[in-house]
């Protein structure tokens, strides 16, 4: 041990003991409980269709992208309603204890939640809604969009991709038992420097945030080189940089600043994970180190990080808009030069979320400047999506109201972006709500770019539409709820509340918490629809065409629906930049192959899951402390990797005979199709 | 995916190094490190020393990537050396305004040396300069 630790230790359990259970906590025993009820009827429903096998044998020891990517929205949507959760815990514990005179229940002297929980609950919002929701979303729809639109088979790196997927259930896992087992972080989702430090945060909390974090960066990481690597190399013939769909191009700078920012924030964890562990003072005021290092290093990463969130849903835009106004896309060069730009200059602006810290003029003059620079291509695509829908044939659809919505949001996001981007403004709302609701505007935005993406994509995978009508009751409780929310908020914070706070100190402000938790309300009806939508699709499941809104033009739409396990029956010849259009027009649009040739596909395998589990585990050892299970996961992932390299995994083949016979009878071969057992190439050669 | 190679060193891009290039990238990061040791030992004038770090580091770089990744401009690998040459203005970017930001930053932010120093906390390692190139106060400890 290099540290003091607070607390019993021992070599078995490290700092694991009973008082860790939070079972006397009334809110945590009621969340245990709904968590508890939702796994049985998983886990009974699995059990009870004996689908087990199915489970293993077709998703979890998938190397497939289509189905990677929708076990990466999956949980990327399970941790959106808990992130929700929180939201709804945050403005239920503000509108509660607004005022001297509000009531103290469970334990805490106003509202609800005693400030240290109020803490964890902003601390796990924050950080699951952008790490553990919508990062594993964008991956998602990269992951199964990005191959299709290209016409790939696969993404570069299968097996890689299976373990990115895992690597981030891991992290998401972690932060899931921080819920039951010990606490999470109420450092805030930044690690707010000294308070994440070890003598000013002695528990496990910072440890779950900051391993979960490492964890799933990773396999952030490892995802970003993979698309970038099939997007590079993969094209279909034909298909050359200018004639690439906008989203893959915005999937590819996005993966770039994913690629490029990620390991700065492995380093600045590192080093924090250095002084928490190792007794080091990188960022403790103590023998040289200075806090003001992390804020600089989390943020080299965390503005990149809200373009590398920002620019894909920009890419959903691009699609679905010219899609919806039967136009090709207004403006293309220029809207990749836009995305390239916002991409570069998105580098050179971290500093703008520290300009109250203390930095000179002319330092803060050129971030500022380089801020108001992100605003020139944002413009330009906004003015681009705008072009592209005058005099086109608009067929307002929910994925076209959700696009709409976007760039709706992302225009207050951004012009109040621009009001911060001044530095005298800046100062004077630094950490109040008015930055709060100005970054919720622009993840608002990312998520109507993800919720029109998943209704204009989801026919593709799953074979049938979702349902228009519930689609839309979800929109407009969404927005309704948007509205309610964050306008009170932009007035809160011009009124001076500060962010983070558990209590408020002016009753004055009531009518507009009052405001913000009846639009809490909406969203709750939102959540409602959503499932809904869901349920009436599943059970209607009208079957959609291959094109599935009949005005697609990208090459995702021209294989079937839904998409068959090896995407394109043969690879698809490109002609033009929007070729489903281009083939449409020439007559082409129902041509089929004349004949069929063998595919390779890479065989499933199951090391990925257990390389996650493996690494949730060294995770929880490193949490608690507990050395020897930690060492036994590392040693475990690292045999498990040896030993895969040395097994050739040369797939299978799928012979003519049998593709042509599957494009005949497409059901076979879809994303939830079970697979007959197909033998390794190499027990085919020994045979 | 539609061609079948059952070893991974038939692909030109995965087969990068052999064992004589191996061998000179070795001797030449070796030969940079005891050229580092050297040079921190003679106490060179900073300019001296500051030029010489950049150019061992610019060797080591070259031969790591030429020598160990096997990085040119052949078709296999064009992409590769691509990534590494973006990086460096990223690398300029992120180093270089960070440097900037923080050398003012420490000035209006941070008390004189004199002022903050504490046990086990050395002097500054180039003479005439504080830390991040402030210039040098008396501390405690001069």
């Amino acid at each position: 041990m290099h540290v003091d630790l607070q607390g019993p230790w021992s070599p078995l359990l490290g700092r694991l003991t009973l008082g860790a259970i939070p079972y006397t906590n009334p809110i945590l025993i009621g969340t245990f409980i709904f968590a508890a009820t939702i796994a049985l009827i998983v886990v009974g429903t699995v059990l009870y269709f004996r689908k087990l096998p199915y489970l293993w044998r077709e998703w979890l020891t998938t190397v497939d992208h289509k189905k990677i990517g929708v076990m990466y929205i999956l949980v990327g949507l399970v941790m959106l309603f808990r992130g929700f959760i929180d939201g709804v815990m945050m403005r239920t514990q503000q509108v509660l204890a607004d005022g001297p005179h509000s009531a103290g229940y469970l334990g805490a002297a106003h509202g609800y939640l005693p400030p240290y929980h109020f803490d964890q609950v902003y601390s796990a919002h924050g950080t699951i809604m952008l790490i553990f929701a919508v990062t594993p979303i964008l991956a998602g729809l990269g992951n199964i969009i990005v191959p299709l639109q290209i016409g790939a088979r696969d993404m570069a790196f299968p097996y890689l991709n299976a373990v990115s997927l895992w690597l981030t259930v891991a992290g998401a896992a972690l932060v899931m038992v921080s819920l039951f087992v010990g606490d999470f972080s109420n450092a805030a989702w930044v690690g707010l420097m000294p308070l994440a430090e070890l003598p000013y945060n002695p528990g496990v909390g910072v440890d779950y945030w900051m391993w979960a974090l490492q964890i799933a960066s990773i396999g952030t990481t490892f995802n970003a080189i993979n698309i970038i690597v099939t997007i590079v190399k993969m094209r279909a013939p034909g298909m050359g940089w200018f004639r690439l769909p906008v989203f893959t191009w915005t999937m590819l700078s996005t993966n770039i600043i994913g690629l490029t920012a990620f390991p700065v924030l492995t380093v600045a964890l590192a080093l924090l994970g250095a002084d928490r562990y190792l007794g080091t003072h990188f960022f403790t005021a103590g023998l040289g180190g200075n806090f003001m290092l992390y804020i600089d290093l989390f943020w080299i990463w965390g503005h990149p990080e809200v373009y590398f969130l920002m620019l894909p849903a920009f890419g959903v835009f691009s699609e679905v808009i010219p899609t919806f106004s039967e136009k090709p896309l207004f403006g293309y060069i220029t809207m990749v030069a836009a995305t390239f730009a916002i991409a570069g200059i998105g580098w050179s602006v971290w500093a703008h979320h520290f300009f109250t810290m203390g930095l000179a003029p002319n330092s803060i003059a050129f971030f500022s400047a380089a801020t108001m620079l992100v605003g020139i291509p944002t413009g330009v695509k906004a003015f681009n999506w705008l072009f592209t829908m005058y005099r086109g044939r608009l067929t307002i659809t929910t994925p076209m109201l959700w696009s709409i919505t976007g760039i709706v949001l992302l225009l207050v996001g951004g012009l109040t972006g621009m009001m911060l981007s001044a530095p005298a403004i800046d100062y004077t709302v630094h950490n109040s709500v008015f930055v709060v609701a100005h970054f919720h505007c622009m993840v608002l935005a990312i998520s109507a770019g993800i919720f029109s993406a998943v209704v204009y994509w989801w026919p593709k995978v799953f074979g049938f539409k979702l349902d228009e009508r519930n689609g839309l009751a979800f929109y407009w409780a969404f927005v309704i709820g948007s509205v309610l929310v964050f306008v009170p908020m932009f007035g809160l914070g011009l009124a001076g509340e500060t962010r983070r706070l558990d209590y408020l100190y002016d009753p004055q402000w009531m009518p507009l918490l009052i405001a913000e938790e009846v639009g809490i309300g909406f969203y709750f009806l939102s959540v409602l629809f959503f499932l809904r939508m869901l349920y009436v699709s599943l059970r209607d499941r009208v079957p959609a065409k291959g094109d599935a809104w009949e005005t697609g033009r990208t090459l995702e739409w021209m294989t079937h629906t839904p998409v068959p396990f090896y995407n394109f029956a043969v690879t698809p010849q490109v002609h033009s930049r929007d070729e489903l259009a281009w083939r449409r027009a020439n007559g082409l649009e129902e041509a089929k192959p004349d004949r069929y040739v063998p595919i390779h596909m890479p065989s499933n395998t199951g090391v990925p899951v257990i390389i996650g589990l493996l690494a949730a585990a060294f995770g929880f050892g490193l949490i608690w402390r507990i050395w020897w299970l930690s060492g036994v996961s590392l040693l475990a992932i690292m045999v498990l990797v040896i030993i895969r390299s040395f097994n050739k995994n040369e797939g299978y083949i799928l012979t003519a005979a049998e593709i042509e016979a599957m494009e005949n009878k497409i059901e076979t071969a879809s994303v939830i199709a079970e697979q007959p057992k197909r033998l390794p190439l190499s027990e085919v050669e020994a045979h | 995916m539609s061609t079948h190679h059952a070893n991974p060193l038939d692909h030109a891009e995965i087969r990068q190094g052999t064992v004589l290039r191996y061998i000179v990238a070795f001797i030449i990061s070796a030969l940079c490190m005891g050229a580092a040791m050297l040079a921190v030992q003679l106490k060179l004038p900073f300019l001296h020393y500051a030029a010489l770090v950049v150019a061992l580091t610019l060797i080591a770089l070259l031969s790591q990537a030429a020598l160990f990744f096997g990085l040119d401009i052949s078709r296999a690998q064009i992409w590769k050396s691509v990534s590494l040459v973006l990086t460096v203005p990223l690398f300029i970017i992120s180093v270089g305004l960070t440097v900037w930001a923080f050398s003012s930053l420490y000035e209006r932010t941070m008390l004189p040396p004199s002022g903050v120093t504490q046990p086990g906390m050395s002097a500054p390692a180039v003479p005439g300069m504080g830390p991040m190139g402030a210039p040098s106060q008396p501390t405690l400890l001069q």
